[in-house]
């Protein structure tokens, strides 16, 4: 049994027999299937050199940087994250992962206990009414209605999806999540989640809203259930502008007559480890600065680009230049980049230098935090030596820095 | 899309000659689709002329007969993105495999029905499907969960 960490569900049943993956989605698969394809290759100044030369340039440029900011992390195992944060805090250095545009605010709620929050496998044996706002599991976390949610028999609920799970699906289209809403579901098409949030509050006040049909029927199958989970994605993120005052106060209105749990629903595979190791050492989750001291919004890596407040880079498993606005991308052309990846991504292709690392799951193993806050020990298909991990070529750098 | 009696009734020659021992053009088209009979029984559409395009139009419509499982299963594993759905909602497998698929996890047991690998299912023993044999059940379980259409019947 390998485990693969491929996204949050980090599921840990995947089989490698034969050369075939077997009980992977095609997302997982795909990771172990095309482990040797497109891989990355030590370069300084997008030349090819030694691995150990790579590793000396980038302690090099490090040494020598003024303003240094380190990104990316949520795909690297909790070790690897714990010495990228003594990195940063040796070097006083701004440090910030995806979770900063991605799902980072609602880990915040959980981890101040704002809102009450579960573990997966609870969910699996006592969840009745299973909302999935804002988000399309089906394509982003693909085995999680089946592995851990809605299909799976287990403790109290044995009859199956169809008389024991109750599916709410809160989108603004009909997704291929919302597709599965047909017998002893709802299907909600949302237009505005802050409205949604208020029909809820109103409805339980006793006054009728637009939403008030299906509300009303949440709300008796949640007191009928006695456990709910509402797994919130980025479309409820971005969709709540801010407003999470109010998504509490509705979370927590409904404990009063429930048992109403939140979570997060997709994100990269170890980004709540990243937010947890920071909220430990420095009781903030993102774009923290070891020179200041503190988070801002003004922290947060593309806002750093766009400022030039940085003059050196190290990205560690994730492609800034692919995923983030050109305007904001332009920018890493312009300051040193250190890129730290197993497979060669645009922003390898610009970077001062490149160390290929190995890929987690695959080559690599070590801890993960899975997204409901359990520890998971990944358990890699072959081991690399300990230099070529994240973990090794972080401790060689903060060595020689 | 499913593959309908009416159909392939439209397509055929309609004159219910019986040559095909059958005693109407309509009773033809549903063993047809049943596989107890094969396009080449339906001779007047071979031998007459007119009935040329027709018979372009039945074979293109009745090319997924040729992929499908004995229980009329089709899958289209470009479709597919290995969600596990079908596997763990099979009521076979959760009598057989309550620890296994039942719970969630990859099946426990040797031979399942269905099984994902490589991240797209695959069929691997058909016989333990309800649908299989005389006395089946027309059990669409797998089929109504998977929002994607990788897994269609030749029903419907």
């Amino acid at each position: 049994m390998i485990t693969c960490a491929g996204c949050s569900c980090l599921c840990t049943d995947i089989v490698f027999r034969n050369g075939k993956i077997f009980n992977a989605c095609r997302r997982g698969a795909g990771i172990f299937l095309n482990r040797d394809a497109n891989r990355a290759k030590p370069m300084v100044d997008r030349e090819e050199v030694k691995f150990d030369r790579a590793v000396e340039k980038a302690i090099e440029i490090i040494s020598s940087s003024e303003n240094l900011a380190i990104y990316g992390l949520d795909t690297v195992s909790l070790e690897a994250q714990k010495i990228a944060i003594e990195i940063a805090e040796k070097k006083r250095a701004y440090i910030d992962d995806n979770s900063s545009y991605c799902l980072g605010d609602f880990i915040r709620l959980i981890l101040e206990k704002k809102v009450p929050t579960t573990t997966l496998d609870e969910v699996k044996n006592n969840a009745y009414v299973l909302f999935y706002w804002g988000t399309d599991p089906y394509h982003s976390l693909s085995r999680h209605l089946s592995r851990y949610t809605y299909y799976p028999r287990g403790g109290k609920r044995q009859r199956g999806y169809e008389e024991d799970r109750f599916l709410i699906v809160a989108d603004v289209r009909k997704s291929h999540t919302a597709m599965l809403a047909k017998k002893n579901s709802r299907f909600i098409e949302v237009e505005d989640d802050v409205e949604l949030v208020n029909a809820f509050i109103d409805t339980m006040d006793g006054k009728a809203t637009k939403y008030s049909e299906v509300t009303a029927r949440i709300i008796k199958e949640m007191k009928k259930g006695g456990f709910g989970v509402i797994f919130g994605g980025l479309g409820l993120r971005y969709g709540l502008k801010g407003n999470y005052d109010l998504f509490v106060e509705m979370i927590n209105r409904m404990n009063e007559f429930s048992e109403v749990y939140f979570m997060p629903a997709g994100c990269h595979p170890n980004m709540r480890g990243f937010n947890e190791l920071m909220f430990q050492k420095t009781g903030e989750i993102n774009r923290y600065s070891f020179e200041y001291t503190e988070s801002k919004p003004e922290f947060e890596f593309s806002k750093l680009l766009m400022n030039d407040t940085v003059d050196t880079a190290v990205i560690i498993g994730t492609d800034p230049l692919n995923s983030l606005p050109f305007e904001v991308a332009r920018k890493l052309n312009q300051i040193d980049t250190v890129v730290i990846d197993p497979r060669a991504s645009l922003t390898s292709k610009i970077a001062k230098v490149m160390i290929p690392s190995s890929i987690s799951g695959v080559e690599q193993g070590g801890t993960m935090i899975r997204v409901d806050g359990v520890r998971i020990d990944i358990n890699p298909l072959i081991e690399n030596d300990f230099e070529r991990t994240d973990e090794g070529i972080l401790k060689t750098i903060l060595e020689g820095i | 899309m499913p593959i309908t009696p009416m159909e392939v009734y439209k397509l055929l020659p309609k004159t219910n000659c019986k040559k095909c021992g059958e005693t109407t053009c309509m009773s033809f088209a549903f063993k047809l689709i049943n596989r107890e009979k094969t396009l080449e029984e339906c001779t007047p559409l071979f031998e007459e002329q007119k009935y040329s395009k027709q018979f372009e139009s039945l074979q293109k419509l009745l090319e997924p007969l040729k992929n499908a499982t004995e229980t009329g299963l089709i899958v289209d594993e470009n479709l597919c993105v290995g969600c596990a759905n079908c596997v763990v909602v099979c009521p076979v497998h959760a009598s057989e495999d309550p620890h296994g698929t039942g719970y969630g996890l990859g099946p426990t047991i040797e031979d399942p029905i269905l099984r994902i690998e490589d991240g797209v299912v695959k069929v691997i023993n058909m016989m333990k499907c309800r649908r299989y044999g005389k006395n089946r059940v027309l059990c669409v379980a797998c089929r109504e969960n998977c929002p994607s259409d990788a897994i269609r019947f030749l029903e419907g």
